[in-house]
């Protein structure tokens, strides 16, 4: 699939030390095109859909919040919500994003999950969930166990 | 013969375009000299047009604080700028209220000196300097906050609560020098060494260095002081809640209080965290509590690690603030709040201490 201009400027912000530390890509050396095509594939066979899981992501941010970073138990999860001054922008350049980094346990399978405001507008407006080996990597079949399992 | 030839001629017609390029970009973007007027002429710098305000006005020896270094992430280097420069860019607008572009405020970093300018800064920005600094200590005081204490080339006079900016050099894959604010810590009486509390961050590019890479001894650059977080000269009475990281300018304003003999204000201090291993300093602000009978410490832990053994106050450190509010603390007096954190601790403590009649809130909101 062929990169518009956005995504290779997309693609260059997400390179270590521009936008995070370590970047956006992990050690995936697929462009942000091809990562996006695999994971949409990949999230429709475990039947997830983008946006709720967004939406999913933007309500245990919600409730994780009332903590004021210590942990707060929701439904079947545990929230731990911490955010450090200033803001970081979409690699996409679409938007800033507070610093808040949400940890989730699903007590039910004790599994977690760490995300940030920002993948959660990577997933919901770009489809992105980060190269392989990114720290804030979100694997599909784990984002069902965490989110969607009870 | 063809075969070698048209690379050749390609290659020249290449480096023919290439060399019209540089030049007509060096007549096209010179810009010359121009004029930066500062607050209706009380400073009138002549400089070299093309290049971002923040930095034109940073080789002038003038810093206006940015957290990101100039990359237009943090939206802090705003400006009012008189001059039209312009429409606003897509990556000022983020950071603008709509008040802000009616005052013509614009981000420092965003916008070009490309002829003479009109702007106007807070006049303290002029106190601000660069400092060439030495890391003479390093100490992990919780899992994840690290004390920094840095040793200055010159004397920094601040006020205790404000914060400087740390430049982060080049590490690593990371090619692109930063900068990041930090509150200071240590009491402005010690003004040839700073004490800084730094929070690791997932993936942070300051905090990562500071936590993994800096070593006792390197060199560091530093920005300051900045910022409107500092003591209230009142009687009223003083409600501090800070944890984490948070702890930093209200250890440094307390510390000035103790200094000065400033001990007859009424202090509660609220320390929220996690468990025991999230507490730190509890000898120092118990130390002030044994010599300053008007200074109350309240650290209170969300989820004790040993319940059994915890005596002091469990719960989220804004119920236990409105407890003693509602319950313990005289009402009658007048209060001011001192706050730092979280944007969300911040607002949470604002809304409740307004509710009791606090309209004076004081806050270094990491933000």
């Amino acid at each position: 699939m062929k990169m518009t201009p956005e995504m290779i400027r997309a693609q260059e912000n997400m390179k270590p030390g521009v936008i995070t530390a370590e970047g956006f890509l992990g050690h995936d050396d697929r462009n942000i095109i091809d990562i996006i095509i695999a994971d949409e594939i990949e999230m429709e066979k475990l039947g997830l859909h983008f946006s709720e899981v967004a939406e999913r992501m933007k309500e245990i941010l919600k409730f994780g919040e009332k903590g004021l970073g210590e942990l707060v138990s929701y439904e079947h999860f545990l929230i731990k919500v911490d955010e450090a001054r200033g803001f970081l922008p979409c690699p996409f350049q679409d938007g800033v994003y507070r610093k808040k980094v949400v940890y989730v346990k699903n007590n039910a399978n004790n599994e977690n999950l760490m995300f940030s405001v920002l993948s959660i507008h990577l997933i919901e407006k770009h489809h992105f969930l980060q190269g392989k080996g990114s720290k804030f990597r979100l694997e599909p079949f784990k984002i069902k166990k965490v989110l969607f399992e009870k | 013969m063809n075969l070698l030839l048209a690379p050749l001629i390609v290659s020249l017609i290449s480096s023919l375009l290439a060399s019209l390029i540089v030049i007509v970009d060096s007549i096209v973007n010179n810009y010359g000299e121009v004029n930066i007027n500062i607050n209706n002429g009380k400073k009138i710098l002549k400089v070299k047009g093309g290049s971002p305000l923040l930095f034109t006005l940073a080789s002038q020896g003038i810093f206006v604080p940015s957290a990101c270094g100039g990359k237009g992430s943090c939206g802090a280097c705003k400006v009012k700028v008189l001059t039209d420069v312009g429409e606003y860019l897509p990556t000022e607008l983020p950071f603008m209220s709509k008040d802000e572009i009616k005052e013509n405020i614009r981000l420092a970093c965003q916008i070009k000196v490309k002829k003479d300018l009109n702007i106007v800064l807070p006049e303290k920005l002029f106190n601000v300097k660069k400092y060439k600094g030495k890391v003479i200590s390093l100490k992990n005081i919780t899992h994840d906050i690290k004390e920094v204490k840095i040793q200055l080339s010159d004397k920094i006079y601040f006020k205790a609560g404000q914060y400087i900016q740390v430049v982060i050099p080049p590490y690593g894959k990371i090619k692109q020098s930063t900068q990041r604010a930090y509150s200071i810590a240590s009491p402005p009486s010690k003004n040839t060494e700073i004490e800084l509390l730094v929070r690791l961050v997932p993936d942070g590019i300051a905090t990562t260095y500071i936590h993994t890479i800096l070593n006792v001894g390197d060199e560091l650059e530093i920005i300051g002081p900045f910022g409107d977080f500092y003591l209230r000269d009142t009687n009223a009475e003083m409600i501090c809640v800070a944890g984490g990281s948070g702890v930093a300018p209200i250890k440094s304003i307390l510390i000035d209080m103790f200094e000065k003999g400033i001990t007859d204000r009424n202090v509660w201090y609220f320390f929220g965290a996690q468990s025991e291993k999230d507490l730190f300093y509890l000898e120092l602000f118990r130390n002030f509590e044994m010599k300053w009978k008007n200074f109350r410490f309240i650290p209170v832990l969300s989820k004790p690690q040993e319940p059994d053994k915890w005596d002091g106050e469990v719960g989220l450190v804004t119920e236990v603030m409105a407890r003693y509010l509602e319950t313990i603390i005289d009402k009658s007096l007048p209060k001011e709040g001192y706050l730092c954190g979280s944007p969300g601790m911040i607002n949470a403590c604002e809304s409740l201490m307004r509710k009791f009649g606090i309209d004076k809130v004081y806050y270094d909101k990491f933000a």
